[in-house]
């Protein structure tokens, strides 16, 4: 009897260390009440005179944290130098960001505490289809202003259903069409391989794609994230003779694909979608594969992907000097890397798009202003806006370009267009100055 | 045909890791009648020491000495500190214990090496075999873990068959009160019990990383599978293990290569299902399992 009661009394010991621990996984969460941020007429929440409160959610931890971990390290270095240079309007910037481990279960935690709690003005750039998509509804019924979500899913773009949620990186359709366009020009007889991410990512990206290659597709292949056993993917692209593979993937996957095409002799021209093509952090998980026998990016050399703002290894670029000094300033020691240019332009993207809202923004003002101006918001990025009161897709466009070492060379000019049949043009709008201190000025003319 | 060849070999590559995990669960059922679902964070805690030790010495070979010996330790502490304490008489107990090690021990790991993807060496070439003009998935990589698995398996049914340890590991699973009396140290045979799948599970874990990547809950996948293989083969059988964990392998492959990859969960759940519905004392085993 004392025995069994000594048993249950440590096994509940060891529950109770379980759950601790997962409760610490998932940042330990109390469940808010409700209360606080509702939205009426012109709502003020999380804006005073001198301070303005901003929200995101990202993965910093579990398998989606490589890379894009860094995004909110570049966002957060951005509103430092903002701040140090006077803040908005004499508004000081306080960025708040949370880990959702790329759990949508845990989005929806932060983001509830991010909105009921801190009572932020603003959610900015919170990244994921899945993560993101789970809080849709939520900040939608709270008036949330939804900014610049981090991910090319078409979700972001219902202004009837989310007016306040806004896209921001070229979605997959219109990268899939400018891709596949180019592969169609430069590459007429080559057989076309997909290989897709099992969710919408690989959805939205075929329906792009086939536009311009349907009659040259010879296999479409598809994996789920988690299960990193592709062989028989490969197998069965190699089997369809498909001599260029067009690959909608996060980056580890692509160390993947790389690894398995060794094993099988198997190398086609590679196209990789800009989110899994980031040459050094592909080149880091290969490099270490087999104890060098695979040097770093030289798998990676030749491969085809798109851009769509400055590169951290190119610091001719005016902007990229910009984001240099900034981060030199106010980041953390760590190199400066293209997903902290990611943040560092959201961050850029938000402070022009409250400037917009005129000097006492409301929530309902700031959405106004975007979908007055947005067309017009110029930045680090290649191709404008598409924000409009009837649309809230993000960037219009990106350059195609080739990897060369840890490096890329365009292949051509900015390419625009829009979801659907929309035609693909070059760009007009040309190259954006740099503004002094890299800070956007008040947009006039609206 | 190549194709065909191809998933095939990737699907025994696979299989051969599902095999070296499904031999360890064999052999901690063997040795104590515990299924240990916590042997896949086990695993994967002393992949990550063989990870930092690869890193440090650069070599794959002492890695995987770190590992097993790590497994060994990990696996004969777990038994004295934590299930010894559950009673022997209490199988459901020693079972829902594990499960909370699975879950402890995955949240230190991310907590101790961190929750990121890692690259983790292949302890030889990667690149597969050419004959004449075609290559074959098949590596050397891929002939070191079939040859592991082989060195296991034989070791395995050496140990129970021909050696007095063997038995005495057996007569204590069996049971304990009679081993006792009969003047087996059944409680140092279960600590043997434990250290030893331990240590086979550590080899399945450091198996599958070599060349691909690792991060906390990468074994989730084997754990799933290797217990399916280890149902299919009857958990009383090591052979079987062995052909299970290949046939899972191959099953598995070939639904990803010819009817598509997000059906692979729901395959491996279908075989469990199969099994147990029709065989359910396994397709090797020679008592029938026993019911609990």
């Amino acid at each position: 009897m004392r025995r069994s009661r000594r048993v249950r009394a440590l096994t509940a010991l060891a529950l109770g260390a379980v759950l601790a621990l997962a409760g610490c996984g998932a940042g330990g969460r109390p469940d808010p009440g409700s209360g606080g941020g509702a939205a009426s007429g012109g709502s003020t929440v999380g804006i005073t005179a001198d301070s303005v409160k901003v929200g995101s959610h990202f993965p910093l931890t579990g398998v989606a944290a490589p890379g894009y971990s860094e995004i909110p390290t570049g966002t957060k270095a951005y509103f430092d130098w903002v701040n140090a240079h006077g803040g908005v309007n004499g508004r000081k910037i306080d960025y708040v960001f949370r880990d959702d481990a790329y759990n949508p279960t845990q989005t929806s935690q932060v983001v509830n505490e991010l909105v009921l709690q801190d009572q932020v003005f603003a959610i900015l750039g919170g990244l994921g289809t899945p993560t993101h998509g789970a809080v849709l509804d939520f900040l939608g019924a709270e008036g949330v202003p939804d900014l610049f979500v981090s991910s090319g899913s078409l979700l972001w773009d219902q202004p009837r259903k989310y007016p306040t949620t806004f896209g921001w990186q070229p979605d997959y359709e219109i990268e899939a069409k400018i891709l596949a366009d180019h592969v169609a020009t430069t590459f007429p007889q080559a057989r076309v391989g997909l290989f897709l991410q099992n969710d919408d990512v690989g959805e939205d990206a075929e329906r792009g794609i086939r536009r311009y290659l349907d009659k040259q597709i010879v296999s479409v292949q598809r994996y789920t994230p988690g299960n990193t056993d592709i062989g028989p993917q490969m197998s069965a692209l190699q089997a369809a003779n498909a001599d260029l593979v067009i690959g909608f993937n996060v980056p580890s996957y692509t160390a993947l694909t790389q690894l398995q095409g060794l094993k099988l002799n198997y190398r086609p021209q590679w196209v990789y979608s800009n989110i899994g093509a980031d040459p050094v952090l592909v080149g880091s998980l290969l490099g270490r594969f087999s104890q060098g026998q695979v040097t770093d990016a030289a798998l990676l050399d030749g491969m085809i992907t798109d851009e769509y703002l400055p590169r951290a290894d190119n610091p001719s670029d005016a902007w990229t000097a910009q984001f240099d000094a900034i981060w030199k300033a106010h980041g953390d020691g760590g190199a400066l890397t293209n997903f902290r240019i990611f943040g560092m332009s959201q961050g850029y993207a938000f402070v022009q798009a409250l400037l917009a809202a005129g000097p006492n923004p409301t929530r309902e003002g700031l959405v106004q202003a975007i979908e007055k101006g947005g067309t017009r918001f110029a930045g680090p990025w290649a191709a404008p806006y598409r924000f409009t009161a009837d649309k809230h897709s993000g960037i219009s466009g990106a350059k195609v370009v080739r990897v060369t070492g840890d490096s890329t060379t365009a292949l051509g000019p900015v390419r625009v267009t829009d979801n659907g049949d929309a035609p693909i043009t070059d760009a007009t709008n040309g190259e954006t100055p740099v503004p002094p201190n890299g800070i956007p000025a008040a947009p006039g003319g609206t | 045909m190549l194709q065909f060849v191809n998933t095939l070999l990737t699907g025994l590559g696979q299989g051969a890791v599902y095999a070296a995990f499904a031999l360890a669960l064999v052999l901690i059922w063997r040795a104590t009648r515990v299924v240990n679902f916590a042997q896949g964070a086990m695993a994967a805690f002393t992949t990550y020491l063989a990870l930092l030790v690869v890193e440090s010495t650069g070599s794959w070979w002492v890695g995987l000495l770190t590992a097993l010996a790590a497994g060994l330790v990990l696996g004969a502490g777990v038994e004295r500190v934590v299930v010894r304490r559950v009673g022997p008489h209490n199988e459901l107990g020693a079972v829902i214990v594990t499960l909370g090690l699975f879950v402890a021990l995955q949240a230190l790991a991310a907590i101790l090496f961190g929750a990121q993807f890692r690259s983790f060496p292949a302890p030889a070439g990667l690149e597969g075999f050419a004959l004449g003009s075609v290559t074959i998935a098949l590596t050397p990589s891929m002939l070191i873990t079939v040859g592991a698995v082989a060195v296991v398996l034989l070791g395995l049914v050496a140990l129970f068959r021909f050696t007095d340890v063997g038995l005495r590991m057996r007569a204590s699973a069996f049971d304990g009160e009679v081993a006792r009396l009969l003047g087996v140290p059944v409680g140092r045979m279960l600590t043997l019990g434990w250290a030893l799948a331990a240590l086979v599970g550590s080899l399945a874990g450091v198996l599958i990383a070599g060349g691909s990547l690792v991060w906390p809950a990468y074994m989730d996948t084997v754990i799933v599978n290797g217990f399916v293989a280890a149902v299919l083969g009857g958990l009383d059988s090591p052979g079987g293990a062995v052909v299970g964990g290949l046939a899972m392998g191959v099953i598995l492959a070939l639904v990803t290569g010819y009817v598509g990859s997000d059906l692979v969960p729901l395959a491996a759940l279908a075989v469990l299902v199969a099994v147990l519905l029709v065989r359910p004392q396994g397709l090797f085993a020679r008592t029938a399992a026993r019911r609990v």
